[in-house]
């Protein structure tokens, strides 16, 4: 005697066993997804990548704080942060790569990005077999799909998703309270000797807009050299010098401004220093370098 | 010693035998650490003893890089040769004629323009070193001849406009290119192909041959070209000729390769203390010597540091620099 | 067959004609010397003989086939040349040099042969450098230098020899050396020589005919007796010249007289 669920019941047994010996025949087998990097370029990532490379501290960063640290085996001269980071193998600086270190790690995933990464290099090792993944962050919102994206490249999405919506919830919120704020005009120091900013398309350029100040080297080129005199013409209202200068101690550089009392930034003492990667480096700390430039822009708001 | 067949034989052997050496050595040399058995095995018929990534390393990466090393250095010592003696002037080596400005600007011009790297910045930097040598020799040719004076002023002119003209192009550059823009003006052969050699290679041995069978007249025309034409040298011709020749040849290693300086100006002189001033053994010499040399540093440059690589051309200064005052005070004595 | 024929030659660099309807030939086995004072285009001539200068006007034929005609090549393998001041200075031993004389006989892609090898250390010997065979040409004296050269020059067995004042480093024993070498090919070998020198007398002792330059022009031609006279050299040389006959040799001799005694100071 047939029971009429038996059959069904036996199908779906069915199936579900010849999934299971399917899934376990291509265990074995890697498996891969294509995805479309932000550089436009068809990917084949291994779906669990076990041996990453990141070809800029920025991406460093994103794949530690997403929990991909653990898989990271080679990274760039100046991924400094986390700790943990300091101590892996160094396959070049990132304008600077070296093509066989990076293929004697053996990785599986290479992430690198658009904006200083020698074509040639990434294009070699595509040529190699060695799949890599490009980012090409170029705003804040940017950074934040950037998280994402690279998440779901490491198989890490959900951390990934939870990291960006929160650094996309504090963008809002300095946002908000910035919102309709004169700007106060702010000058961002990276070099003393000479005198260099942060123009165009540069990150900093971009946090101090966003934190509701003028940059007063907004138009000019990428990392404009300054003279004295077109510090003194913009008449900053804020001076923000940056950890970059690393020889040059921030009291000297204080002193220097201090001999033109004429400027407002030195009249209403706000001269300020702040860690530049925090400012620079497309990563999950942006916002924290972002929330720190709001708070020297506008105390008023931040209490 | 006089130069005979037999004693070009014996010596083209024994640096052959260097050359050999050193390409070993720097095939097993770098971040991946393979061994000589396994690499001899690997090239030479019995294949296994590597995985596939060292594989892939050793003749995908190394090999070029070796080959490509051997060439360039080759071609910029026998460059070096040729213009010492054609234009009578030890200071002399393959970028004096302009060769250096016209094909640094081309490639920068290329960088810049964000051309793929093969063959768009090589084929701009081929083309901007031959359009400057011809312009350098159409300036200083004249109807008495190329006067090697004129020749060397005309292409320290050249190059000095042209490092003008890339200095200008630098300082309106974004960040990221000027790291490409210096590495090329360093010399970098990190990312040679076999599609590169296979270019290079014909023209490299064909133009040695050319230059080989010019030697006698080489060996007259440093003695004076007066000189050279009373003892039977068609001296304006053999000059244009061996001008171009060079030049041809320099331009298509150094577009592959960037510029890399001092082999093309040391090796001549090292080469001439060890074999002496024929030219028909000083060329095959200076060609297998310069060759070892530029991939010894080239090795060197590899793993100096083990945060990044060391552009070549920096060793190639620092290495040439000590080991030719050495040879030189031996010389003394 | 004239070695060298010469005809209305005139060469001028740039706007200054510094030879001038010059007119001579030169028979195999003839030694003739070819004086003059500085600047009268004594080097000049020879180069346009040789080849390395090309006369504007006039025609000049070797062994009856017009110079231009021929390769530099062949040329070589027929005439040779010994010029006034060479710079050697690339490190190359003295056989090195003296075997050059042999490239033009050597085909394409051949080296010296031993018996090449041999006609140079011929050629060192008589020029008595032999011993020098190791020497790099950087080390060598003022004459030894000059000998090397003429060495060289004889080294490519030429038919016709041509020499830019070649005493011009020696000492009296390599001088007269010297001339009675090319003295000996003349005679006994055929060979045709045209010699600059300065000393007049050497010439005129040695040599079968003189051409007498002066600015630019052939001022006069003919053999010792003929030439070294003082009504044709006092005007060209601006000097009075005692022309006396030598006793040694019976060949005309010039002493140059000063033009007036240095008396001591009264």
């Amino acid at each position: 005697m047939k029971y009429p669920g038996a059959s069904a019941a036996g199908t779906v047994l069915l199936i579900l066993a010849v999934a299971l010996l399917t899934s376990l025949v291509t265990a074995g087998a890697t498996r891969a997804l294509t995805l479309t990097d932000e550089a436009g370029r068809e990917v084949r990532v291994p779906d669990r990548s076990e041996r990453l490379v990141s070809l800029a501290p920025s991406i460093t960063e994103i794949l530690f704080a997403i929990g991909a640290g653990p898989r990271v085996v080679g990274v760039t001269q100046y991924s400094n942060y986390p700790l943990e980071a300091a101590r892996l193998p160094k396959v070049g600086s990132y304008v600077n790569l070296s093509l066989e270190k990076i293929l004697a790690l053996r990785p599986d995933l290479v992430i690198g990005i658009r904006d200083g990464n020698p074509k040639a290099v990434i294009d070699r090792l595509a040529e190699l077999g060695v799949p890599c993944y490009i980012v090409d962050p170029t705003s804040l919102d940017g950074v934040v799909t950037t998280v994402r994206n690279i998440g779901r490249a490491v198989g890490r999405e959900q951390a990934a998703y939870q990291i960006a919506g929160q650094m996309a919830s504090r963008i809002r919120d300095v946002e908000r309270r910035v919102a309709g704020l004169a700007r106060p005009r702010v000058f961002y120091q990276i070099g003393v000797e000479p005198i260099v900013s942060a123009g165009q398309g540069t990150f900093p350029n971009i946090l101090i807009d966003t934190a509701g100040g003028k940059n007063v080297a907004a138009d000019m080129a990428a990392y404009p050299q300054l003279n004295v005199e077109q510090v003194l013409v913009a008449r900053p209202e804020i001076i923000i010098v940056t950890s970059m200068t690393r020889e040059y101690d921030f009291e000297r550089v204080r002193g220097f401004w201090g001999r033109w009392p004429g400027l407002p930034a030195v009249a209403a003492a706000r001269i300020y220093v702040v860690d530049s990667d925090l400012m620079d480096r497309p990563s999950p700390r942006i916002v924290e370098g972002l929330e720190t430039l709001a708070r020297l822009i506008h105390p008023q708001k931040f209490k | 010693m006089r130069v005979t067949p037999v004693r070009i034989m014996t010596t083209s052997l024994l640096l052959l035998g260097v050359l050999a050496v050193v390409c070993l050595l720097s095939l097993t040399t770098g971040p991946a650490k393979l061994r000589s058995g396994a690499v001899l095995a690997e090239l030479f018929g019995s294949p296994g003893a590597l995985d596939a990534m060292e594989r892939t390393i050793l003749m995908r990466v190394r090999l070029p890089r070796v080959l490509l090393g051997a060439l360039v250095g080759g071609t910029l010592a026998v460059g070096g040769v040729v213009f010492q003696a054609l234009l009578r002037n030890p200071l002399a080596e393959p970028f004096v004629l302009g060769v250096m400005g016209g094909s640094a600007f081309g490639a920068i011009l290329g960088i810049l323009g964000g051309w793929a790297f093969f063959p768009g910045v090589t084929g701009v930097a081929f083309a901007g070193g031959i359009l400057t040598i011809a312009l350098v020799i159409g300036i200083a040719g004249g109807r008495t001849g190329i006067h090697a004076n004129t020749l060397l002023l005309s292409g320290v002119i050249v190059n000095a406009f042209f490092s003008a003209a890339i200095m200008f192009l630098l300082s309106v550059t974004r960040n990221q290119e000027i790291h490409n823009v210096l590495r090329w003006l360093m010399g970098d052969l990190s990312l040679s192909t076999f599609r590169e050699l296979a270019i290079l290679a014909p023209l490299v041995l064909i133009g040695f041959t050319l230059i080989f069978a010019s030697s006698r007249s080489l060996n007259l025309i440093v003695m004076g070209e007066e000189t050279a034409m009373h003892l039977g040298v068609q001296v304006e011709r053999v000059k244009k000729g061996l001008l171009l020749l060079v030049s041809l040849v320099v331009s298509a290693a150094v577009a592959l390769s960037g510029i890399i300086g001092f082999v093309g100006l040391i090796i001549p002189h090292v080469l001439r203390i060890l074999v002496g001033s024929d030219h028909r053994l000083l060329l095959p010499a200076s060609l297998l010597f310069g060759a070892g040399f530029l991939v010894f540093c080239d090795t060197v440059a590899r793993v100096a540091t083990t945060q990044t690589e060391l552009p070549v051309g920096v060793i190639t200064a620092l290495a040439g620099g000590p080991f030719f005052m050495y040879l030189l005070r031996r010389k003394r004595r | 067959m004239h070695l060298i024929e010469a005809r209305d030659l005139s060469f001028r660099y740039e706007s200054e004609w510094v030879v001038r309807n010059v007119t001579f030939t030169l028979k195999p086995g003839e030694f003739l010397g070819l004086l003059g004072p500085n600047g009268s285009g004594k080097s000049s001539l020879l180069k346009v003989v040789n080849g390395i200068l090309r006369p504007q006007q006039g025609q000049i034929s070797f062994e009856n086939r017009e110079l231009s005609s021929w390769s530099r090549r062949r040329l070589a393998q027929r005439l040779a040349m010994v010029a006034q001041e060479v710079q050697l200075d690339f490190p190359f031993t003295v056989l090195e040099l003296v075997l050059m004389g042999r490239y033009p006989h050597l085909g394409a892609l051949e080296f010296e042969s031993d018996r090449d090898l041999a006609i140079a250390r011929e050629c060192m010997e008589r020029l008595e450098i032999h011993d020098l065979e190791n020497r790099l040409v950087t080390r060598l004296s003022g004459g030894e230098r000059q000998r090397a050269l003429v060495a060289r020059a004889l080294c490519q067995r030429p038919r016709c020899l041509l020499m830019d004042e070649p005493t011009a480093f020696l000492d009296l024993r390599h001088q007269l050396d010297l001339f009675t070498l090319t003295r000996e090919l003349t005679v006994r070998h055929g060979v045709g020589a045209l010699v600059i020198s300065h000393d007049i007398n050497l010439a005129a002792q040695f040599c079968d005919r003189l051409l007498v330059m002066d600015r630019g022009r052939l001022a006069v031609q003919g053999t010792p007796e003929e030439v070294i006279r003082p009504e044709y050299l006092e005007s060209i040389y601006g000097c009075r010249l005692q022309v006396d006959r030598s006793p040694f040799s019976g060949k005309p001799r010039v002493t140059p007289v000063p033009k007036e005694e240095v008396k001591e100071y009264p």
